[in-house]
Formats: C-alpha cells, sequence, structure tokens
C-alpha cells in the first residue's frame, strides 16, 4: 500500500499520524483501516469481555468461603451445561487471542518485526488457533 | 509524531509500563491456570478438586500472582478505553483512577480471602 499525496507511510501499511490529526480525530486517525483496525477493534472487546468475566469469576470462586463447598458444587452442577462448556471455549478463544495480539504489541513495542509487521500479526494468530484448537479438542466431549 | 502512549491524558507513562508488565506475568500464569484446568483436571471441577490444586504452594503462589496482575490489567484496560471516549481533564482522570484503584484493592484483598477458605 502506497502513502496518498501528503501522507508519509511510516512502514508498509502504517500511515503517519499528525499531532493535529490526533487532537481532531478521536482515537488513531489514519489506522483505520485493514486488518490492524479489525485487530484492534477485537483486542478492546475480548479485553472488555475478560474484564467484565473476571470479575464475576471472583464472585462465583468466593461464593466457596461465602456460602460454603455444597454451594460452589451447585453452582458447577449449574454451569455443567454443553453450550455453558461451549461459551467457556470461547471465553478460552478470547483469552488466547487477547494473549497473542498483546504479544504483537510488546513485540512493536519493542521493535521487533516493525518492517514485517504483517508476518508477525499472522505468525501471532497461528499459535493463537493453535493453542485454542487444543483446548476446544478437550472440550468438545462435554460439549457434544 | 506526538508520542500518544506517554501523553498524560492518554494514561501516562507508569500505567503504560504497568500495563506491559502485568501482560508478561498474566502471559505465565493464566497458561498454568489454564492448563491445570483445562488439561490436567478436566471436568473435574469442584470445591475438592479446587483445594487439592491450592494445596501445593506453588499453584497458590501462581493464582495470588495471577489475581493481582490480572486485576491491575482489567482495570487499567477499562480505564484506557473510557480515556479514549472522556475524562480527559486533570480532574475527571485523578477521580477515575482513584476510583479504579478502590476497586482493585478491594477486588485483590476480597480474592485472597475468598481463597484462603482452602488454605486454612
Amino acid at each position: 500500500m502506497h502513502a496518498p499525496p501528503g501522507r508519509r507511510s511510516i512502514c508498509e501499511g502504517v500511515l503517519e499520524v499528525s499531532a493535529q490529526e490526533r487532537e481532531t480525530a478521536n482515537v488513531g486517525a489514519g489506522l483505520w483501516r485493514g486488518i490492524g483496525m479489525w485487530a484492534w477493534i477485537l483486542f478492546r472487546i475480548s479485553g472488555l469481555v475478560l474484564a467484565a468475566y473476571l470479575f464475576v469469576h471472583i464472585w462465583v470462586i468466593s461464593q466457596g468461603r461465602v456460602s460454603g463447598a455444597s454451594t460452589l458444587n451447585s453452582f458447577f452442577s449449574t454451569f455443567d451445561k454443553p453450550f455453558l462448556v461451549f461459551l467457556d471455549s470461547v471465553l478460552v478463544a478470547a483469552v488466547l487471542y487477547h494473549a497473542l495480539n498483546g504479544v504483537r504489541i510488546l513485540l512493536m513495542d519493542l521493535g521487533v518485526g516493525i518492517t514485517r509487521h504483517k508476518a508477525v500479526f499472522w505468525i501471532c494468530m497461528l499459535i493463537a488457533a493453535a493453542a485454542v484448537w487444543g483446548f476446544a479438542y478437550k472440550a468438545i466431549p462435554f460439549i457434544f | 509524531m506526538r508520542t500518544e502512549t506517554l501523553d498524560r491524558s492518554r494514561g501516562g507513562m507508569w500505567p503504560w509500563l504497568g500495563q506491559r508488565v502485568t501482560a508478561v506475568v498474566i502471559l505465565v500464569t493464566i497458561m498454568v491456570h489454564l492448563v491445570l484446568t483445562h488439561f490436567v483436571a478436566i471436568g473435574q471441577l469442584s470445591y475438592a478438586n479446587i483445594g487439592e490444586r491450592l494445596a501445593v504452594t506453588a499453584v497458590l503462589v501462581n493464582d495470588i500472582l495471577l489475581l493481582l496482575a490480572v486485576v491491575y490489567h482489567a482495570l487499567n484496560g477499562v480505564r484506557m478505553v473510557v480515556l479514549d471516549y472522556g475524562f480527559k481533564g486533570s480532574g475527571a482522570r485523578h477521580g477515575l483512577a482513584a476510583f479504579l484503584w478502590i476497586v482493585g484493592v478491594v477486588a485483590v484483598v476480597y480474592g485472597i480471602w475468598a481463597l484462603w477458605v482452602w488454605v486454612s
């Protein structure tokens, strides 16, 4: 991709954003294109979902102390349904996407692979997909 | 080009560093947490099973480290999202940070208090 007239490209697929553009546009002006945009949106959504789940998770597990062993065990048998196990696998996928896209961000912050950032992104996604498959493979007997 | 991540109204330097340090801690501890629950003890989730796992000191340390790092990481993440859309003034920003610190400290203390039923 070539930079449009009057715009400078930092590297392949990344346009420079001026301070003025940052002030007037809300978030990431010039970044709203291509895979990077979707990676960012998914990162944000998965982050918010995981943050919400974290507090639900703390509350559920705390019932072991608050209400006792039998209450916690009844929670677990309530969760022991194919659809909820499937949702648990979706949660694992959200963790792994957020983790591997996060690894990509850490690498970019350190300047590792910036000039080949698209390849780095897809390698990270491949690792995430392989790990999700590993977890899903174990969960399948509880879903079907 | 202005450096967006180090701009105070966009989060500040220490939270930026904190988010990355906790990311690395979570990367390791959450994988231990997930492999133990989804591979080692799959299909055995119960009050007794949690007790067996937390009886191993390394697992207890792992889960407490995960709790500390993930609560910071989640709330700082929420803060970053909020700062992208508002709370840009100095007072609002500090108020938001103070509120989230209180939520975080309460969540961590409550979480460790709850886990301790399996330790004591």
